[in-house]
């Protein structure tokens, strides 16, 4: 078997992709492992390698003494082509395992467009694709990662999700597992049933869900007294002490995140209300500066990375930033070590951190206004002005920096052509503060619009819109190119048609899991890499398996509606969700979570614990 | 100035890469190396500049899909270490399937390496008892080859870049050992000579998990063909 990899790798682009043997893997005695892992990425290696939630899970299950976790990629096409050809089937890295031999074949689901990659690693390990047709003794197919969160489309392909942060979660399954093969009392159906019980796991064969006449949920209940009718996310109480992975797997090839990822915090104050992760991440936790600071010492030894860099979803919201970026300053420069802070926000960049930042090669700064006028970014809670952004760019001009790069989105609700001029008229408003700042480089400005577009997604206040149209969203994209005329500003937008797929398997049920199947069987694979993306043969395996797009994408739909991921409790109240929806009708903004606290709910999920900025006591 | 170039130590790792870390190529293997280095806590020279990077010079890049018995790197050290104790750090932060076979003091510059010795095992079904006479004929005086150059693709003798080659059967299996030229003008990489078989001989053209084969760099070797220091 091993031989057989080895050889068919002279033939396919980037080989090391298969090879595993890095420094850090780890490598157990099978024969002294009760519960063996298979954590699969539905994606390249280079992306997988790239994912913090990864390094975490595959570092604290390897902790436990009686599991080995071993990594598994999802295969490029000519690899797969060749696996197919030469009858090898999905394997692990490290042991070159194929993956029936597992007990758990846990997927991470980390995006709706690895949907089709996902399930071909199912086929490509040999198993039936529906859960119902996998046999007794086949390996337990876990989901987890953001898209667990509405896990519907791929409800019927998995036997079990967990939800929320599993570093914990995962532990306690794979004792439970363990436990019960141990004892004898595991059948299939015995483990997921008291799986169910676990916080923060959702067994989707244990519900039934009814329609109505015109396609909406009529109910979606347990089928069992015993199982909850909904499950609860789970959320890690203390940032310092769980666990961390300081002696991460040391990739040959260069990966899309080839630094070290140290993590700050957890969660976000701000509440933007298109962002998923705004929402399911609360309530927010930080790690101390102290902690961070060690974590960082720790992994500059194990590793020999020569960047750190340090992750949330907003780094100046962090509160210990600056304590701890004079922490890691204090031995990084001596080391030559860079440092770098990705998602700044625009209010609070300042002169302090302009200089500490100031070492890193990045040429450029990016900052996400999010759309283009006052009242739209109040509408979506942006809790941005257009003076913070001025001074922003202002500093890093006067920082020597002469690029900046600007997101937006199209399409957001209630947004109008006035907005989308908006976006023109403030990205020129920057240009010309370039030339209004005294001290700056003596480069040409540039800077580049990158404009996306809006995906309703579930659990955020704008879960009940509708996505806009193609033709729509098109034409918005076409009215900004001839509004932009400045040769100094660079126009990016994205394809609307991926975003349109996002939104339909985004806002899906269970129905779509038929057209998932059919499109793995007509070779549909990687549909978020460009050259694989094919929109038009989505639409015909939509047409034949009797789905309307539409219903899901750009149908609004209403308050008191079942939604498909109602099953899921994210500590957050439906009720804040409806307020704060009502409220983006209103250009009204909500304060961020260490102003006032709002009540969302997330609170809850700390029982003894408090967490929110503003309720600590 | 002086003082300051006297402190540093040239010293010379020889490795060897082998097994599935044959599919790492060259630039994979600087940035590895480079943290492998920072890891072992090595006090690696810095070149001087805008953006300073450890400097190291690798000999030879060995091709990708081909193992090595013979790779040899030089790095400059700020303060001294002994040979073993710089063996014994890098061999504990290498990862399987390299090793650490020998560290010392240069003894001549990289650029006199003339010549690399491989050993290539062919495995086919389609391999006669006449494969290794005809392998042997098909780089006896002219073959010719599309060869990658500075300048282009050119058609190319192959046999100019052959110093000596010997052809084996095994059992069914083809052994080569060939010393080929190796130095600034004139290189070439063992999968040309695959290749060539492929091309001419019809062996190697399904390459899959009956027909394969491996390449193996023994030895770098000088002008007169004896092992380089």
């Amino acid at each position: 078997m091993q031989r057989d990899i080895s050889t068919i790798l002279k033939s396919v682009s980037k080989p090391a992709r298969y090879t595993g043997g890095e420094f850090g893997q780890i490598i157990k005695d099978k024969n002294k492992i009760k519960t063996r892992i298979a954590f699969c990425f539905p994606d390249t290696y280079e992306i997988g390698m790239s994912n913090l939630g990864m390094k975490i899970l595959y570092g604290a299950l390897n902790e436990l003494p009686y599991a080995w976790c071993e990594r598994v990629f999802a295969p490029w096409p000519d690899m797969e082509e060749k696996m197919r050809e030469h009858n090898i089937p999905l394997f692990a890295l490290e042991s070159k395992d194929e993956i029936k031999e597992f007990d758990i074949m846990a997927i991470s689901l980390q995006y709706e467009l690895c949907y089709t990659t996902a399930i071909n690693m199912i086929d490509m390990a040999g198993l039936p694709f529906f859960s119902k047709d996998r046999e007794e003794d086949s390996p337990i197919i876990l989901g987890g990662g953001p898209c667990a969160y509405n896990a519907e489309p791929v409800a019927d392909f998995f036997d079990i999700f967990s939800i929320g942060e599993g570093e914990e979660a995962l532990c306690e399954l794979a004792e439970l597992y363990t436990k019960m093969k141990d004892n004898g009392t595991y059948t299939k159906s015995a483990f997921l049933r008291e799986a169910s019980h676990l916080e923060g796991f959702y067994v989707p064969s244990l519900y039934e869900v009814e329609y109505n006449n015109d396609g909406t949920i009529k109910s979606f209940e347990p089928k069992f007294d015993d199982v909850p009718k909904k499950v609860v996310k789970r959320v890690v109480a203390d940032l310092n002490t769980s666990y961390f992975p300081l002696k991460p797997v040391m990739p040959y090839i260069e990966t899309v995140h080839d630094r070290i990822m140290l993590e700050t915090f957890r969660g976000c104050i701000r509440g933007c209300r298109f962002c998923q992760a705004g929402m399911v991440f609360r309530p927010v936790r930080e790690k101390s500066a102290e902690v961070l600071n060690e974590q960082a010492k720790t992994i500059y030894e194990n590793t020999g990375y020569n960047e750190i860099s340090l992750t949330s979803l907003s780094i100046s919201d962090y509160s210990c930033l600056h304590d701890a970026t004079d922490k890691l300053l204090a031995w990084t420069n001596d080391k030559k070590v860079n440092l770098s802070l990705p998602s700044l926000r625009a209010d609070s960049f300042t002169k302090e951190l302009m200089r500490k930042i100031s070492g890193v090669r990045s040429s450029g700064l990016t900052f996400a206004p999010e759309a283009g006028t006052q009242r739209l970014r109040d509408a979506i809670n942006k809790n941005l002005y257009e003076k913070d952004l001025l001074n922003a760019v202002r500093l890093a001009f006067e920082g020597g920096k002469s690029q900046v790069k600007l997101y937006f989105m199209n399409g957001l609700p209630t947004e109008t052509y006035e907005d989308i001029e908006g976006i023109g008229v403030l990205a020129k408003t920057v240009v010309d503060e370039y030339y209004k700042t005294e001290g700056r480089s003596r480069k040409p400005v540039s800077v580049t619009v990158s404009v996306s577009c809006f995906v309703p997604k579930p659990h955020t206040p704008f879960q009940w819109e509708a996505q806009d149209s193609l033709e729509s969203l098109r034409s918005k994209q076409m009215f900004l190119a001839e509004k932009i005329t400045d040769k100094k500003i660079r126009y990016n937008w994205h394809e609307a048609k991926v975003s349109r797929l996002e939104a339909v398997f985004s806002k899906g049920d269970r129905r779509l899991s038929k057209a998932l199947a059919l499109a793995q069987k007509k070779g549909v694979r990687f549909d978020a890499w460009d050259e694989y993306f094919d929109y038009h043969r989505w639409m015909e395996i939509f047409e034949e398996c009797g789905i309307n797009p539409d219903f899901y994408a750009n149908r609004k739909m209403s308050y008191d509606e079942i939604l498909p991921w109602d099953v899921i409790d994210i500590g957050v109240s439906k009720s804040f969700l409806i307020s704060e929806n009502k409220k983006a009708y209103q250009s009204q903004t909500t304060p961020n979570c260490k102003e006032k606290c709002s009540g969302c709910g997330a609170n809850k999920l700390g029982k003894e614990h408090t967490w929110c900025p503003k309720k600590k006591k | 100035m002086v003082s300051e170039e006297k402190e540093i130590t040239p010293v010379r790792i020889k490795f060897s890469k082998t097994g599935d870390l044959m599919y790492i190529s060259h630039l994979d293997l600087a940035r590895t190396m480079q943290r492998i280095i920072l890891r072992a806590g090595l006090d690696i020279w810095y070149s001087e500049g805008f953006n300073p990077q450890p400097k190291m010079v690798f000999a030879l890049p060995l091709p990708t899909g081909v193992e090595s018995e013979c790779e040899l790197l030089d790095i400059k050290l700020n303060s001294y270490m002994s040979n073993e104790e710089i063996m014994e750090r890098l061999n504990r932060n290498f990862p399987a399937d390299m090793r650490v076979i020998e560290v010392y003091q240069p003894e001549a510059k990289l650029k006199l390496i003339s010549y690399a010795k491989y050993r290539m095992e062919l495995f086919s079904p389609k391999i006669t008892s006449s494969t290794a006479h005809d392998i042997s004929n098909l780089f006896s005086n002219s073959c010719m080859i599309e060869k990658k150059t500075k300048s282009g693709v050119k058609s190319v003798n192959i046999c100019d870049y052959i110093q000596s080659l010997e052809v084996k059967d095994d059992n069914g299996r083809v052994v080569i050992n060939a010393i080929l030229c190796a130095d600034n003008e004139k290189n070439l990489n063992p999968e040309l000579i695959v290749e060539a078989i492929r091309k001419n001989l019809h062996i190697m053209d399904t390459v899959g998990t009956d027909e394969y084969y491996k390449i193996m760099r023994e030895g770098l070797l000088t002008q007169d063909l004896i092992e380089f220091k």
